[in-house]
């Protein structure tokens, strides 16, 4: 009997697809989303904060006012902190959805499908949590000032550097959520279905 | 194509290394399962059963010998190929249901049609079918959650069959269901068996399977003990 070989043929899983995926994943485990917004949101928002601070005053008084270097390390270590809890929750995330990996590599997912859908998942609670923080950063420290610089405040200058500023944490809250659910997509995505059906939690 | 026989297995075998033991979790298999049959694998815990499962299921590696799904031989497919066969070719049904639990009944019925490709509103369609076939035609927009065990397997059943495949594969699927709900099971996957000709693998020590099984495999310590036919089972039962 001659064995013949198969044609090559894919499986697809459209993005769209994925992503709906990812946001129902989400939905059904809010409150994990949440915990993990909720540290991008205050690590973002410390940061935001003391450069719109460190903004203020460098326009008001000129650069010698700027925030001083320990003080932006500080900023910079609480997200680094806050880059290593998320990986932490994301790594606790994929052991729980071990088998749900497992059982979709039987219906046909590939290893990038499974990445994918990680990857979503942290894109979306990495914007929603930076829009978030920036902007609580972003207002804490125009707060600050409001009482005795109500009028510079709100200059064409320093309306610029808010939008940058912004910008800047909600770009960062990202590369750092994207970036800490590298590992844990990529351990979730190279599962071998038979060992990851066999999981017990 | 049509094949005659599904699946074959040629002298397939699994070891694993325990430390210094060498566990033989399969010892030189050889199977062949006709195109449409229902065919039952028993055994005690540890006799292999699962490990003929992952074997047939595409999940796992033999250590030696072959798996041929439909003439041709996995251990030659690629990524690619593999994961299509998981999806077109081969139905799984899970003691533990393994149901997707952030999605409905429904949208769990529609996934693997996603991994088809098929257009979306086929796949609604043929997914309304599925499950109106099974029982659960009110029950569509239920999480698992929302589903007892036996209706969780239901689901999983309509899944397994959502892409018309050639195989569906059960491991012990009335494991976690109490006497009547597995019963259920038995007489639908037999139903199914009839109705739409698709070949059916089942791993189970559940004696029931007895009666709806063409035939019979016993497997102990990883070989076949001997096979047979369900005929000849209920003659043997009768004259005891």
């Amino acid at each position: 009997m001659s064995k013949s070989t198969v044609e090559s043929r894919e499986v697809k899983f459209p993005p769209s697809e994925a992503f709906k995926f990812s946001i129902e994943s989400i939905r059904r485990r809010f409150v994990r989303a949440l915990i993990t917004a909720i540290s991008i949101v205050l690590g973002i928002a410390f940061y935001v904060g003391l450069r719109t601070m460190s903004d203020i005053m460098i326009f008001i008084y000129g650069t010698s006012e700027a925030a001083k270097s320990y003080q932006l390390w500080m900023a910079i270590i609480s997200l680094i902190v806050c880059a290593v809890g998320i990986l932490n929750s994301m790594l606790m995330a994929v052991t729980e959805r071990t088998k749900e990996i497992g059982t979709m590599k039987c219906l046909g997912a590939m290893d990038g499908h499974i990445l994918m859908i990680f990857m979503f998942e942290a894109l979306l609670v990495g914007i929603i949590g930076g829009i978030i923080g920036a902007v609580i950063g972003w207002l804490a420290g125009v707060l600050i000032y409001v009482g005795e610089y109500m009028n510079i405040l709100f200059s064409p200058a320093l309306l610029a550097s808010y939008v940058m500023r912004i910008g800047e944490g909600i770009a960062i809250a990202m590369i750092l959520t994207v970036g800490a659910t590298i590992y844990p997509a990529y351990h979730a995505a190279s599962m071998d279905p038979a060992d990851a059906l066999r999981f017990e939690l | 194509m049509r094949y005659e026989y599904t699946v074959e297995t040629e002298d397939l075998a699994k070891y694993y290394q325990m430390g210094e033991v060498v566990v033989k979790a399969l010892d030189g298999i050889d199977l062949r399962i006709r195109r449409g049959e229902y065919l039952s694998i028993m055994g005690p815990s540890g006799s292999g059963k699962t490990t003929l499962f992952n074997m047939i299921g595409g999940l796992d590696r033999p250590t030696r010998g072959r798996v041929y799904i439909d003439e041709v031989d996995i251990s030659k497919l690629d990524a690619y190929e593999l994961a299509w066969l998981r999806c077109r070719k081969i139905g799984y049904i899970f003691q533990t249901f393994n149901l997707i639990p952030v999605l409905t009944a429904l949208e769990n019925v529609t996934l693997p049609m996603i991994f088809a490709g098929v257009p979306r509103e086929e796949r609604m369609r043929r997914a309304v079918e599925i499950l109106n076939r099974v029982g659960l035609g009110d029950r569509l927009h239920h999480k698992p959650a929302e589903l007892s065990g036996g209706q969780q397997q239901r689901v999983a059943i309509a899944r397994a069959l959502a892409n018309d495949p050639v195989i569906v594969l059960a491991d012990e699927p009335t494991g976690n269901l109490d006497l009547h709900t597995g019963l259920e099971i038995i007489n639908m996957l037999r139903q199914l068996n009839v109705e739409k000709g698709v070949t059916i693998f089942t791993a189970t020590h559940d004696l029931k399977m007895i009666d709806v099984s063409d035939r019979i495999v016993w497997i102990r310590d990883g070989k076949i003990d001997r096979i047979e036919k369900r005929v000849d089972v209920v003659v043997g039962m009768e004259e005891v």
